[in-house]
């Protein structure tokens, strides 16, 4: 039993040691943000420090701020979008039965899969004649391509999951199909409409193909303003590693507090059972 | 029962309508705009060659004797076959080490999120500055340990690797979520009999575990190979497609074709063939998650 | 409540702007385009930098609000070329870029100026626009004769060394021809931790004095002829010199340096000589992040066997055809161009490649373009006269440079990186480029 409780030890000592190189990485860039620039270029690299704010302080105070409300109401739009046209859809994919189930799940699945560039190339030409270049509106209907898709393929494996003897109740009470949904099944489905909204949003949040085609100055999103930054600072690597920091923290959050869900949403539909 | 089935079709069809025609709109019709651009010469430059369907083959006779593209192809092959064979291996010896009961691993599976949920465009930065000699931990460590290294992304030898381990550790955990997704389904009743069989660790593994978790493997791998081929963020900030056209895949060949230099008809062209892979790989998920025509 | 009622009289003050059929007379006016917002972008430039430092002034003056945000050459180019290919309003004004002048005029994506300059309402008199050196101009004018940009950068294409005291102390002189380059590199080579060479990416322009110098050239006879010359045995021993360069005597990593990291490799003191136009490197001179200010010397570029070829172009601001507030622009541009804010950037900032005559002319200028005693403004005018004696530039305004231009790129990243012989590289860049025109529908001969 001794040698057991050791061997458990060594295994997590042995684990965390693992995590820990994993995430070196992206420690790197966090710490990065905090130094100055002589630090940044001192070598050997300092690990004990005094932390400065200035380079977010700088950032903070350029249009990069701009482009943070524009991810933020882009993000979250288009992930309210999706999941009010998404989720009845999936539900009614995961109760009837459509001769033509297997085309439109595959249908879905590229849409969702489909290189940005496929849908770039025409949106880009066609957003210059409806004058949707560099608008919000432009990137919340782009980004349905892949979040309405989401939506389906992820809410369906969640409906299928659930049972279906609660609505079935419903109806011997007298509910109808519609009453049935919108009062049994969508309160029941909570954690899977939690992990999807959250996975849309990450993915809105995270798009750069998209909105570096599509977005100038007007509806610049976050991840293309620290790109552009970058390019413009060559060796401003705080200022660089802050600005990453800052997009990359929202989501960061947004995972941390749904992490239980959010591995659900990932594995979610790649697997049936 | 006295619900009526037409009823419930109704309510079905009035649920899905809405999706489906959104989906349409936002899905199919670029997709039909894509295919008949490639028929067309569209050059920005020459708005004339907007509608021009005098030729339709062209583009595609280009494509063919292209050879830059077909260099893409190779390219783009070899970045899948290593990111998608590591990401299988690494993910399912990460997730053999955290299958344990044991409420201090489930807790640190979280942390595995992070590579995956980041920005990609933060992963590329945070590669960056790994590999930008100047300022990497990395480079200096070696260089201290008397084996100083090149600057692998100007490298013609180690350019591609340096987005392959990027990329592996960019990805490695969707995997590694799966396969331990696939591994809580194992019965236990299966390990037990095989353990009371005599089997040691790696028979387990071998007749046991794999041939259990094949499907979620499959379309694991499927999932990534058709990701594989998305790759934009990593090669746009860390080498460019360069030094030369080395990490040039044919995503990125087909966005500086159509937005670099204007050769929209073209570069619809190319991304046709890429949808048409996609396609197909994804024709093969459905399959395999057996989401075809049901038969419950 | 005073907040609103200023709030609601500026929103108003910019309506009636808009609204009014016959615009009032702009000039004289105090603050004549309050609450105006305009926007623009450039390619990342020592000149933007001190703009900026004197926008303020006009914000004021004015009223409107400047948002000028410059990018990376390769990144702004791919950027401006994509907004105006589709005439959109996000710029209000933009910098028409030297290769892309040829593409962006010819296609007609920039409003010609003529009208806003010549009306006394929009700019005075003593503004002057044929104070502008015609060599600057030439690519920003149309071949009617319509003007569609002001420049603001002669680039004259210099050799600078901001440790010309390592040469010295090797007993050489900075080079004058590729031979003495190459020798000069190896004997500085690793002195002080110092990369002898350095250079940008955009091999594009930094190469083509190399190719010209060793008797190549890019197009046969541009602008008629455009079938590339990139195979011939000219070609191939340029490419394999200057790959050679960047390899064996640039620091670690160059080959993905950015025009910025290539100064401040020079600022730093960590890269010693360039090849480069001289707003690049007069910053070791006048930048005050510059380490190597009492060392720094400049030269010609080095000549081959077929003589001297130092790149030339210029740059100038534009207004797109979609611009929403040209009027605004145009403000923006003829105070950013006028004699009197190019002189206060030329004299108290240090900036050397202005293109106005009547600052060139100036002693006060002469004087500060005079580095470490050494009189850079003469081998400048030097540089600017040669290029627009034989016309040896003209390769670069031609619509499809851009396209070619890549292929060169790629060509010498291949050879610097040792994955094609240089004679094979440049064959298959000459392949690349056949098919590229043809794709583009240019006539090249069989």
């Amino acid at each position: 039993m001794n040698r057991r409780a050791w061997e458990r030890r060594l295994l997590h000592a042995a684990v965390v040691g693992l995590v820990l190189v994993i995430l070196a990485p992206f420690l790197w860039l966090l710490q990065m943000s905090l130094k100055t620039q002589a630090d940044i270029f001192a070598f050997p690299p300092k690990l004990v420090f005094v932390p400065t704010l200035e380079h977010y302080r700088t950032i903070w105070d350029t249009a990069f701020r701009r482009s943070f409300t524009n991810s933020a109401i882009v993000a979250v739009l288009s992930t309210a979008l999706a999941m009010l046209l998404g989720v009845p859809g999936a539900y009614a994919l995961s109760r009837a039965r459509f001769r033509a189930a297997g085309s439109l799940t595959l249908w879905i699945l590229v849409s969702r899969m489909a290189p940005p560039i496929a849908f770039t190339i025409p949106y880009f030409l066609a957003y210059r004649h409806l004058g949707l270049l560099d608008t919000r509106t432009g990137l919340v209907i782009v980004y349905l391509t892949f979040n309405l898709s989401l939506v389906v393929w992820l809410m369906r494996s969640f409906f299928d999951a659930a049972p279906r003897s609660l609505e079935e109740a419903a109806w011997i009470d007298g509910a109808s199909p519609g009453q049935g949904f919108v009062r049994i099944v969508l309160p029941l489905s909570g954690p899977g409409l939690a992990a999807t909204a959250i996975l849309c949003f990450l993915y809105a949040w995270n798009d750069f193909f998209f909105a570096l085609i599509l977005t100038r100055t007007e509806a610049m999103t976050a991840p293309v303003a620290v790109v552009n930054f970058m390019n413009y600072e060559g060796w401003e690597w705080g200022k660089i590693a802050a600005g990453g920091t800052l997009v990359m923290l929202p989501v960061l959050v947004f995972s941390f507090v749904v992490r239980k869900f959010l591995v659900r949403g990932l594995t979610a539909g790649a697997l049936r059972g | 029962m006295a619900r009526s089935a037409a009823l419930d079709r109704r309510f079905h069809w009035w649920c899905l309508a809405p999706t489906l025609a959104v989906l349409a709109v936002v899905t199919l019709l670029p997709t039909l705009y894509l295919l008949a651009t490639s028929l067309t010469p569209l050059n920005l430059t020459q708005p004339r060659t907007a509608w021009d369907f005098s030729q339709p083959g062209r583009n595609y006779t280009f494509l063919a004797a292209d050879g830059r593209l077909h260099g893409s192809f190779w390219v783009q092959l070899k970045l899948s076959a290593w990111t998608v064979g590591l990401q299988m291996l690494l993910g399912f010896l990460f997730a053999l080490l955290l299958n344990l009961r044991s409420r201090f691993l489930e807790a640190l599976r979280t942390v595995f999120l992070i590579p995956m949920v980041l920005p990609p465009i933060v992963v590329a930065i945070i590669w960056k500055v790994l590999y930008t000699p100047d300022i990497s931990p990395v480079h200096w460590a070696l260089a201290a340990l008397g084996w100083p290294m090149p600057a692998l992304i100007t490298h013609p030898a180690y350019a591609l690797l340096a987005i392959i381990v990027a990329d592996v550790w960019e990805w490695f955990p969707f995997t590694m979520l799966m396969i331990l997704a696939g591994l809580q389904m194992l019965p236990q009743e299966m390990v037990d009999a095989a353990r009371i069989d005599g089997a040691g660790a790696w028979r387990l593994t071998r007749h046991i575990v794999l041939p259990f978790l094949r499907g979620v493997l499959l379309v694991a791998a499927l999932f990534r190979l058709i990701d594989s081929i998305k790759a934009f963020p990593l090669i746009f900030i860390l080498t460019d497609g360069g030094p030369g056209t080395v990490t040039e895949v044919t995503n990125y060949y087909s966005y500086i074709q159509a937005f670099n230099f204007s050769y929209l008809g073209y570069s619809s062209a190319i991304t046709v063939v890429l949808v048409s892979a996609t396609v197909v790989l994804s024709a093969i998920i459905v399959r395999a998650v057996g989401w075809g025509p049901r038969s419950e | 409540m005073a907040d609103l009622t200023r709030r609601t009289f500026l929103k108003g003050a910019a309506l009636a702007g808009g609204l009014v059929v016959r615009p009032p007379a702009v000039l004289g006016q105090a603050k004549p385009f309050a609450g105006v917002t305009i926007r623009g972008s450039s390619f990342q430039h020592v000149f933007h930098t001190y703009l900026k430092e004197y926008l303020p002034e006009f914000e004021a003056k004015t009223g409107m609000t400047v948002d000028f945000a410059p990018q990376a050459f390769p990144v702004y180019n791919q950027r401006a070329d994509l907004e105006l290919s589709t005439q959109g309003s996000a710029w209000d004004f933009l910098n028409i870029t030297f290769i892309y002048s040829g593409r962006w005029i010819g296609a007609g994506w920039f409003a010609p100026l003529d009208e806003l300059v010549n009306d006394r309402n929009q700019t005075p008199r003593e503004w002057d626009a044929a104070d502008f050196v015609s060599g600057a101009q030439s690519s920003l004018v149309d071949a009617r004769g319509a003007t569609y940009g002001f420049a603001w950068e002669a680039g004259a294409m210099l050799m600078g060394a901001g440790r010309a005291d390592l040469i010295e102390k090797a007993g050489l002189k900075l080079p004058e021809t590729f031979d003495q380059l190459l020798k000069v590199c190896e004997a500085t080579n690793g002195k002080d931790g110092v990369a002898p060479f350095v250079a940008d990416k955009l091999h594009h322009w930094n190469w083509i004095p190399y190719l010209m110098g060793y008797g190549g050239r890019v197009f046969k006879d541009p602008p008629g002829n455009l079938t590339p010359t990139l195979d011939t045995p000219e070609a191939a021993r340029a490419a394999e010199y200057y790959a050679n360069l960047l390899v064996t005597y640039g620091p670690s990593g160059l080959l993905s340096y950015t025009d910025d990291q290539a100064m401040r490799a020079q600022l730093s003191g960590r890269a010693n000589m360039r090849t480069q136009a001289l707003g690049w490197l007069s910053p070791l001179a006048k930048h005050e992040e510059s380490k190597v200010k009492s060392t720094v010397r400049y030269a010609l570029m080095p000549g081959g066997p077929a003589g001297q070829f130092p790149g030339s172009n210029s740059h100038g601001f534009g207004i797109p055809v979609g611009a929403k507030n040209k009027r605004a622009a145009w403000a923006f541009i003829s105070w950013a161009m006028s004699k009197e804010t190019l002189r206060r950037i030329t004299i108290e900032k240090g900036y050397t490649t202005v293109c106005r005559r009547s600052i060139i002319d100036d002693p006060a200028y002469r004087k500060s373009m005079t580095f470490n005693g050494q009189d850079v403004a003469e081998l400048y005018l030097k540089v600017l006269s040669l290029g627009g004696k034989s016309g040896y530039m003209k390769y670069r305004t031609v619509p499809v440079f851009p396209q070619v231009g890549d292929k060169i790129n790629k060509a010498i990243e291949r050879i610097a990186t040792k994955q094609q012989g240089a004679r094979d590289a440049m064959k298959q860049a000459q392949v690349e480029a056949i098919e590229d025109l043809k794709k583009a529908g240019v006539k090249l001969d069989a």
